[in-house]
C-alpha cells in the first residue's frame, strides 16, 4: 500500500498539503485546478521535492529519506522523457536493471502504434508518438510503483483510446499500483480504480 | 528586408578586406619571384624532416591538451562549490592568452632554476600544452554545464550507472566539441611561431613556420618559403576544413535555468578530483611564480621603469585599435554566415566560415612578409609600418572573435529567429533585442582578442620599428641578449596588464539573458 500522511510541501511560498492512502494494484486519478500541486505530488513521491513534515510510505517502508534512484518509482514527466540523440529504441531500453524486454517493448510498440519508429530519433517523431514512446518504458519498468503525469494530453481521440485501455491492461498485467494526473474525466473513466480531486 | 542591406554589405565588405589581406600578401611573394614554387623540394629530406615534425607536435600537443583537460573539467563540473573555481577558469584564460614571449620567459626561468633542458620536442609540447589545455578545460566545462537539468533528471529516474550517464550524456555532450577542439588545437600548434623558434631548433625540431621564417630571413628563398607555405596552408586549412564540418552541433542547444539535479562527485571520486585540481592549479601558476621568483631576487640598476612606460601604451593602443575593429569585422561579416546558416546552407556556410577563420590557417609570417614585400615599392614602409603592425594584428585576431561569437549569435537565430521575423523585428528594434543576449559573449571576445593581439610579435618583427617598439618586442629584445631580469619584470607587466584587462571584462559581465 502507498501512504501518503500529513504530508506537507511548501512550493512557491504556499503550504500545499496531501493525505491519502492507495491499495497495491489500484489505479487513481489525480485531479484539479492547474497549480493545485498535483505535478508536486508526484514528484514528491519520486524523490525529486522534499516535503517539510509527513511521510511517503511504500509497503509499510518510509520513502522520505531515500534518494531518487533508490525509490521503487517509475515516472513519467510532462515533457521531456526522452535522450533527443538516442534512438527511439535505444530510450526504450533504458532504465531495466538488466537486460531489457525486448519482445515485450516491441508488442507494446506494435498497439501503441509506434512500431515503425524504433530506428528514429526523438525529434523526428510527433508530440502523441513521442509520449506513447515514454509511456510504453515507464510502465514497462520492473518499478511496482508508477506516475503518470498527463499520459494522454498530446494524443488524438483515436490514439487515447487505445493508450488508455492499454496504461489499464498493462499496469493491472503486472500488478503496478498507478498514480495518473488527468484533466480529463473520460480518462478517469477509462483508466482508473479511483480518483482523487485535490484543492487548493 | 531594406533595413538589412546596409548590415549585408557591410559584411560581405568585411569578408573582401580580410581576404585581400592574403591574396594581396601572396601576390607579393608570387609577383616578387618569377619561378613560383620551388616544388623540387617535395622530395627533400629536409622536407620531410620539418614536415613529420610539425605533424607529430602538433598531433601530441593537441591530443594531451584534450585528454588531459578533459578529467580536470569533469571535476570542475562535479565539484562546483570547490575553493577557487573561478580564479581558476580566469587562469585558464590567462594562460591560453598569455603572450608567448612571457610563457617562454617563465619556462626559462623555471628550467634554469631546476637545471631542466626546455629544447627540443618536450619543451615545445610543455609550452603548447600549457597554453592550450587551459583552454579546452575552459570550453569542455562550458560544454557540460550546457547539459539540461532535465537529463540529469530522467537519468535519476531511469536509476542510470555512472557508466550509463558517461556514455548517454557526459559523451554525447562532448563529442564534437572535442573533435573540433582538438582541430582547432592542432592548427594552432601546427602554425606555432615563437614557440618553436624560441624552444626548437635544426631540422629536427622545426616547423614549416619557422622554416618559412628562415627561408625568407637567411636565404631570402621565396620559392622555398612559397612551397613550404602552401604545404602549411592546405594541410592545416584542409584539416581546419574537415573538423568545421565534423564536429556537430552541440545537441544539448536550449539554455536551462537551474542545475538543481547536477550529480556531484563524493568518496574517491571527490578526492581525486580534488587532488587533480589543486595539482593543476600549482602547474599552471609554476612560470608565474618563477617569473616572480626571479624578480625578488633580481638587480634592477641597470633598468628604468620609465623605459617600460611609453612600449607599454603602444601595445596597449595597437591592441585597442585590432579589438575594436576586429570586433567589429566578425561581426559584420557573420551576418551573411547567420543567413546561410538559418536558410540551411551547410556547403556555402562551411565555405564561408573557413573564409572568415581563414587567417588561423594562412601562415602569419607568409602574410606578413608577403604584404611587407607587395607594399615595399608602393609606400614608405619605415613611416606607415606600425600602421600594417595594426592591419594585420587585426586580421588575426578576426577568426577568435568570428569562432566565439558564432555560437551565440547561432543560438539566438535558432531560439529567436523565426519570432523576430514573424514579428517583424529590424534594424535597432532587432539590436536592441539581440544585444543583451549576446553582450556576454561579446565582452568576453572583446578581452580575449585584446588581449591575444597585445601579444604579438611575429608581425612586429616584419613591419615595426625600433620608434614603436611594443612589449612584447621589449621582452624580446632583452631576452635576446639575456638580460633576463628586464625580460621578467617586462614579462610581469604585460602578463598583469593581460590579467587586469581580462578580469575587468568578467567582471563587467552579466548573466546570459
Amino acid at each position: 500500500m502507498l501512504k501518503i500522511s500529513q504530508l506537507i510541501i511548501e512550493r512557491d511560498g504556499k503550504q500545499l498539503s496531501y493525505d491519502f492512502r492507495l491499495e497495491e494494484g489500484k489505479i487513481l486519478a489525480i485531479q484539479g485546478l492547474s497549480g493545485v500541486g498535483k505535478t508536486t505530488l508526484l514528484s514528491a513521491i519520486a524523490g525529486f521535492v522534499e516535503s517539510i513534515e509527513g511521510l511517503i510510505s511504500w509497503q509499510g517502508d518510509s520513502l522520505n529519506s531515500l534518494p531518487v534512484e533508490q525509490r521503487p518509482v517509475s515516472y513519467l514527466f510532462q515533457e521531456h522523457n526522452l535522450f533527443e540523440h538516442l534512438s527511439v529504441i535505444e530510450n526504450l531500453s533504458l532504465g531495466f536493471s538488466g537486460v531489457a524486454p525486448k519482445a515485450q517493448i516491441v508488442e507494446a510498440t506494435v498497439v501503441l502504434q509506434v512500431a515503425d519508429q524504433l530506428e528514429k530519433r526523438p525529434r523526428e517523431l510527433s508530440g502523441g508518438q513521442r509520449q506513447r514512446v515514454a509511456l510504453i518504458r515507464t510502465l514497462l519498468r520492473p518499478e511496482p510503483l508508477v506516475l503518470l503525469d498527463e499520459p494522454f494530453a498530446e494524443l488524438d481521440p483515436k490514439t487515447r483510446a487505445i493508450a488508455t485501455e492499454w496504461v489499464r491492461d498493462t499496469a493491472k498485467l503486472l500488478g503496478k499500483t498507478v498514480l495518473m494526473v488527468t484533466h480529463q474525466s473520460e480518462d478517469v473513466d477509462r483508466v482508473a480504480d479511483e480518483s482523487l480531486v485535490l484543492e487548493c | 528586408m531594406k533595413k538589412r542591406v546596409p548590415m549585408r554589405v557591410a559584411g560581405w565588405s568585411s569578408l573582401f578586406l580580410i581576404v585581400l589581406i592574403t591574396v594581396l600578401a601572396f601576390q607579393g611573394l608570387i609577383g616578387f619571384s618569377e619561378s613560383g614554387p620551388d616544388w623540387a623540394l617535395l622530395n627533400d629530406s629536409y622536407f620531410h624532416s620539418i614536415l613529420v615534425f610539425s605533424l607529430k607536435q602538433a598531433l601530441l600537443s593537441a591530443l594531451l591538451s584534450v585528454v588531459l583537460a578533459w578529467p580536470i573539467a569533469r571535476t570542475l563540473y562535479y565539484l562546483p562549490n570547490v575553493p577557487a573555481l573561478n580564479s581558476f577558469l580566469s587562469l585558464c584564460l590567462l594562460c591560453f592568452v598569455m603572450p608567448t614571449l612571457v610563457l617562454i620567459t617563465g619556462l626559462v626561468v623555471l628550467a634554469g632554476q631546476a637545471e631542466w633542458s626546455l629544447y627540443g620536442l618536450n619543451g615545445i609540447l610543455l609550452a603548447h600544452i600549457y597554453l592550450n589545455m587551459p583552454f579546452a578545460i575552459r570550453v569542455f566545462y562550458q560544454q557540460l554545464k550546457g547539459i539540461p537539468d532535465s537529463s540529469w533528471k530522467l537519468s535519476a529516474q531511469l536509476k542510470l550507472s555512472h557508466w550509463q550517464r558517461l556514455r548517454i550524456i557526459e559523451w554525447p555532450s562532448l563529442r564534437g566539441t572535442s573533435l573540433m577542439l582538438f582541430g582547432f588545437i592542432f592548427v594552432l600548434c601546427f602554425n606555432s611561431f615563437a614557440i618553436v623558434l624560441a624552444l626548437g631548433g635544426g631540422p629536427q625540431s622545426t616547423t614549416l613556420e619557422v622554416a618559412i621564417y628562415q627561408a625568407l630571413k637567411y636565404d631570402f628563398n621565396i620559392p622555398e618559403a612559397l612551397m613550404l607555405a602552401w604545404v602549411q596552408l592546405l594541410i592545416a586549412g584542409g584539416l581546419f576544413l574537415m573538423v568545421s564540418r565534423m564536429g556537430s552541433a552541440n545537441w544539448l542547444s536550449v539554455d536551462t535555468a537551474s542545475d538543481e539535479w547536477t550529480p556531484q562527485a563524493k568518496g574517491w571520486r571527490s578526492w581525486l578530483m580534488k587532488s587533480s585540481y589543486y595539482l593543476v592549479w600549482l602547474v599552471l601558476l609554476l612560470p608565474i611564480l618563477a617569473l616572480l621568483f626571479g624578480l625578488i631576487q633580481g638587480d634592477f640598476s641597470r633598468m628604468s621603469l620609465a623605459s617600460l612606460i611609453k612600449p607599454t601604451l603602444i601595445t596597449v593602443s595597437l591592441g585597442l585599435f585590432s579589438a575594436v575593429i576586429g570586433m567589429a569585422l566578425a561581426y559584420a561579416m557573420l551576418n551573411p554566415i547567420r543567413q546561410m546558416n538559418s536558410l540551411g546552407q551547410t556547403r556555402r556556410r562551411v565555405f564561408f566560415e573557413w573564409l572568415a577563420t581563414h587567417a588561423l590557417v594562412a601562415p602569419a609570417m607568409v602574410v606578413s612578409v608577403g604584404l611587407f614585400i607587395f607594399l615595399l615599392q608602393r609606400i614608405d614602409i619605415d613611416r606607415w609600418g606600425i600602421v600594417f603592425v595594426a592591419i594585420l594584428n587585426t586580421s588575426i585576431v578576426v577568426p577568435f572573435a568570428v569562432q566565439k561569437l558564432k555560437p551565440r549569435l547561432y543560438q539566438f537565430d535558432a531560439q529567436y529567429g523565426d519570432l523576430s521575423r514573424s514579428l517583424k523585428l529590424q534594424g535597432w528594434v532587432l539590436w536592441k533585442i539581440e544585444w543583451p543576449f549576446i553582450k556576454s559573449a561579446f565582452f568576453s571576445t572583446f578581452a580575449l582578442i585584446l588581449v591575444l593581439s597585445m601579444g604579438d610579435v611575429a608581425i612586429f618583427s616584419i613591419f615595426g620599428s625600433k620608434e614603436w617598439t611594443t612589449l612584447p618586442w621589449l621582452i624580446y629584445e632583452y631576452a635576446g641578449t639575456y638580460r633576463m631580469v628586464e625580460a621578467s619584470l617586462a614579462s610581469m607587466l604585460l602578463l598583469a596588464l593581460c590579467a587586469l584587462i581580462l578580469w575587468l571584462f568578467e567582471k563587467a559581465q552579466t548573466p546570459h539573458a
